[in-house]
């Protein structure tokens, strides 16, 4: 007989995936049992941290953020909002070319770059390297540890990491002492992460890892320069923000001001993603490889903490098998 | 020591680090052995502060501290006792 499925009663985790148990005593999974939410107290002690950090940003080079900006809406408001918040920045905005970006979220990263006044940068890779890569990623079982299942699929995860990697490094080039991710608090947990030389040393060695585990033989372009983090160099002074772990998250707010701003919904067909064509793709093949909704446990923590309606979530996670970009993008990487 | 040493097992298998199947031992490395990437490793520190009431600088945050049981379990000590 087939085990029944249970799903949590507070968030959307059920237990058909890999690792969620349910406690048939209290209904809930594992995460929410052990759920402590963010006290005031600590918000506020992290709201004024912010403040200190990007009202009086060290002049060292020319840009005070590096802004990882995809144009979709968690980070085109985000741009937007800390430019108002903190008008006097510099902010260069980098946007990844993937090679799957649609030309909506193109032209909204453009829009909002001239909006806040930020220069805009389109960061390319060898494109043939790239899908070749991704094309390894999809193929790939176990790459990524355990947890980083949940986080995202093996496709995402190397896509943001490469992201990470080139976006750390210009942060070292241009002597940058912020880099903003608009990262949902579902996808992070800390705020701010202070990047010292080890752990350069150490974040690179990881990825160089999953990438090793999934084939790629040519890693360098996308980890961070060897040289930035050299012994013999100075000691970089760095530190992430994630500013939605700081500000409320409410995201059907954003969209309608990201929207009065000129903000345009690019209409992907696909629930998760309003600016990367790859991504309905790389959720079936997640699912097909290990029957994890690469999106369940983020959209699960937004539920847990109260910033997204769990009949919302449940919304989210319906797949879209029938979607044509979804045989686009398996043509484009030959698989 | 030990009792470390289990509240950190527990952690990566409740949130999924580790198959709750997996043995680890003392001085088997983390990221070798695919328990933790970049991201998870943050995951990892930011539960030791708050389990512990500790604050880990981030030139502690090294390999030879973080990645096996035994180097979290003796940074998590020397840290609360000062």
């Amino acid at each position: 007989m087939a085990k029944a499925i249970h799903t949590c009663k507070k968030c959307v985790l059920d237990s058909a995936t890999p690792g969620i148990s349910i406690n048939e005593d209290t209904g809930l999974c594992q995460f929410c049992e052990h759920f402590t939410p963010l006290s005031s107290e600590k918000k506020e002690e992290y709201r004024a941290r912010m403040d200190s950090l990007l009202k009086f940003p060290s002049k060292e080079g020319k840009y005070d953020v590096i802004f990882a900006l995809s144009g979709g809406v968690d980070s085109s408001y985000t741009l937007y909002r800390l430019k108002m918040e903190y008008p006097h920045l510099n902010i260069l905005a980098v946007q990844f070319d993937n090679g799957f970006i649609s030309d909506t979220a193109l032209e909204n990263a453009q829009k909002f770059c001239a909006l806040t006044k930020s220069t805009c940068m389109r960061l390319s890779l060898d494109q043939n390297a790239l899908q070749d890569t991704f094309s390894k990623a999809a193929h790939s079982i176990d790459a990524y540890p355990g947890a980083a299942k949940y986080r995202a699929s093996d496709i995402c995860n190397t896509c943001i990491s490469i992201i990470k990697q080139k976006i750390i490094e210009l942060a070292i080039a241009t002597k940058a002492p912020f880099i903003v991710f608009a990262f949902s608090p579902g996808q992070t947990d800390a705020p701010f992460v202070t990047l010292t030389k080890p752990l350069l040393v150490w974040m690179r060695k990881l990825f160089d890892g999953n990438l090793k585990a999934m084939g790629v033989a040519e890693r360098d372009a996308y980890l961070i320069d060897a040289h930035f983090i050299q012994s013999g160099s100075p000691e970089p002074e760095v530190t992430i923000i994630h500013p939605f772990l700081i500000w409320d998250y409410d995201k059907p707010k954003f969209k309608r001001e990201c929207i009065t701003l000129g903000w345009i919904d690019p209409d992907l067909k696909d629930h998760n993603s309003s600016n990367c064509l790859l991504n309905a793709f790389a959720i079936k093949n997640h699912l097909d490889k290990y029957h994890i909704h690469s999106y369940a446990y983020d959209l699960a923590a937004l539920v847990r903490q109260g910033n997204m309606k769990r009949e919302d979530a449940l919304k989210k996670l319906i797949v879209n098998v029938s979607d044509d970009s979804i045989e686009e993008v398996q043509r484009k990487l030959n698989l | 020591m030990n009792e470390t040493r289990e509240d950190i097992l527990n952690f990566l298998k409740t949130q999924g680090f580790l198959n709750k199947k997996t043995t680890l031992q003392e001085n088997d490395s983390l990221s070798e052995t695919g328990v933790i990437d970049s991201i998870t490793l943050l995951q990892l520190i930011d539960f030791l502060e708050g389990k512990y009431n500790i604050e880990i600088p981030v030139e502690m945050i090294t390999p030879e501290n973080f990645d096996t049981l035994a180097g979290i379990s003796q940074s998590v000590m020397k840290l609360k006792n000062g």
